[in-house]
């Protein structure tokens, strides 16, 4: 069994006008199903809206199905005597690093969620060690979280949830407040932890190249999910993606238009290394 | 008509241990009409720039014209400049805050000392200038979109009328289609109505695509102020500060070092395909 597992997932939400009267329910997430294995690296694309968002926070409990069931390592999300280990389990990042960093130095805030825990100090102390290397923040752990890079303070948030030893990081745009270096900073951080930490990896993202790191794709629109595969498969599919009003990486479109233009380039180029290699062959 | 920033520098905390030199020493002058593209790292000084530019920070030194007036100047209005150049923040659609959209972006107009019916005039010009349809006016603007929030947002600043428009990243936390809106809205407004615009941002596509002009911020100093393709030449600078070049740049470098003559600088996707070709049909 997977590590997160979705079967027809159904979430529902009542709109209110003003007065406080039913005026109708929206559908965010429409009956999905979903398979994450252990040590996946799993992109989430969608524009606003599409449910992706409402999809993450069911990973750890911080939403309930509608309808259908959610496994979270094969405990049952609406199970509350598992609640704290189902989000133990999985960790959760969001956008804004601002929102998510409370300690006045870069080592507590990193020792907030294991200290919450139970975890023993000593034991602590090791664990805000090997997460803030993990990032690669940890010559910064005596400095005070404000004066840190957008792209830092996203990496010490990141460090902070893996003091908690999750399987499982669900990252909500933590890319879409930073500049260019921070968000290759971040994306970086990510790709090791699941590369060498083994933590499974849920990105939601913008950023068609962030996307193509992982080894599934998962394309959401109006609460379903569209489309499912490899990055390549994905990004293949250019006028799809295009139709539903997303991008692919550059890389790949312009590969599109080449091909369209009549050039005979292979399908399912991702990255500038690719393209370039093709049309000097 | 023109601004000129004369040799402007801005130190936070003067003359005490905390002193910090945001903005240090800064030349240029910006004509009627220009799309600016203002990039740099985060804390490089682009936000401490743009808010001298409608007053909102007072320079520590040097000075600041528009339209040939020294804003220092004791007599000079403020409140003029402040409703001439106009200042859309980070996130705007956070500082909305009225019950309804309609009312929301009255809220500068009145506050410049309109009448009610040029207020009125005002905002709904503006509503509609950003494409906002009549059903929204009586909504909360809390129940929009994002990407429409940010709409009403800007309209608030719109209808005060400005000359200037400056948008401090206009696009983060949008995705692709509302991106593209909020862009091609930019781009139509300065060709209907000849607005000028200073637009900060860390999407090298973005600002490849609409610019005419790039500056770039490092250390609040200035230095690259030049066309997009001049600037992005310097790619491997950019990314010592901690920038970068959109994506054609790389590839089209990364061509040129495996022996194939394009161009190298392609900033578009259209641009770049037009070259290739351009080069394979010639071979």
């Amino acid at each position: 069994m997977g590590i997160l597992q979705a079967k027809k997932l159904v979430f529902e939400y009542i709109r209110r006008d003003k007065d406080g009267n039913v005026d109708g329910v929206t559908r965010a997430v429409d009956e999905v199903d979903l398979d994450v294995e252990r040590g996946d690296f799993i992109a989430i694309l969608g524009h606003n809206g599409s449910g992706k968002s409402t999809l993450a926070k069911h990973m750890n409990a911080i939403l309930y199905p509608t309808e259908g069931t959610v496994w979270v390592d094969g405990m049952d999300t609406i199970d509350e005597e598992k609640l704290w280990e189902i989000r133990q389990t999985t960790g959760m990042v969001f956008q804004n690093p601002d929102n998510q960093i409370i300690g006045a130095m870069v080592e507590e805030d990193v020792g907030f969620g294991p200290e919450n825990m139970g975890v023993p100090t000593k034991e602590i102390w090791e664990r805000v060690d090997e997460s803030l290397k993990a990032v690669g923040m940890y010559e910064y752990r005596h400095h005070s979280p404000n004066k840190l890079s957008g792209g830092q303070k996203q990496r010490v948030a990141i460090a902070g949830v893996v003091a908690m030893h999750p399987k499982c990081i669900v990252l909500d745009e933590p890319t879409a407040m930073l500049d260019p270096s921070g968000r290759k900073e971040v994306i970086r951080a990510v790709r090791a932890l699941n590369d060498v930490e083994k933590i499974t990896v849920i990105l939601i993202t913008h950023y068609m190249e962030e996307a193509v790191y992982a080894n599934k794709v998962f394309v959401m629109d109006e609460g379903k999910i569209v489309m499912k595969g490899t990055p390549r498969e994905v990004f293949s599919r250019v006028e799809e993606l295009e139709e539903i009003r997303l991008d692919v990486p550059h890389a790949t479109k312009l590969a599109y238009e080449l091909q369209k233009a009549g050039l005979n380039l292979p399908d399912g180029i991702l990255t500038a290394e690719e393209l370039v290699e093709a049309l000097c062959r | 008509m023109s601004i000129i920033v004369d040799h402007v520098s801005y130190v936070y905390s003067e003359g005490n241990a905390y002193e910090s030199k945001a903005l240090n020493d800064i030349s240029f002058q910006i004509e009627d009409g220009e799309f600016i593209g203002l990039i740099g790292h985060t804390g490089s000084g682009k936000s401490t720039l743009v808010q001298h530019l409608n007053g909102l920070l007072r320079a520590t030194g040097g000075s600041i014209y528009y339209n040939g007036a020294d804003i220092y100047d004791l007599d000079y209005d403020m409140k003029t400049l402040r409703s001439k150049v106009g200042l859309v923040f980070q996130y705007p659609e956070h500082q909305l805050f009225e019950v309804d959209v309609f009312q929301d972006v009255c809220f500068g107009p009145k506050n410049l000392g309109l009448t009610k019916a040029e207020t009125e005039l005002s905002a709904y010009t503006a509503l509609k200038q950003v494409g906002i349809a009549d059903e929204y006016f009586y909504q909360s603007p809390f129940d929009l979109s994002g990407g429409e929030k940010r709409k009403v947002a800007i309209a608030g600043v719109l209808a005060m009328k400005p000359e200037v428009l400056i948008l401090d990243e206009p696009t983060a936390g949008l995705d692709p289609r509302g991106r593209d809106e909020i862009l091609d809205l930019i781009a139509r407004l300065r060709e209907e109505n000849g607005m000028t615009i200073i637009l900060v941002s860390h999407s090298m596509e973005d600002v490849a695509k609409y610019v005419g002009r790039i500056m770039v911020m490092n250390h609040g100093g200035l230095v690259y102020d030049d066309t997009p393709k001049e600037v992005f030449k310097y790619y491997h600078e950019l990314e010592a500060i901690g920038l970068e070049a959109p994506q054609t740049i790389y590839i089209m470098n990364q061509l040129r070092a495996k022996g194939l003559p394009v161009r190298a600088e392609a900033l578009t996707t259209e641009e770049a395909r037009d070259e290739i070709l351009r080069v394979y049909h010639r071979a």
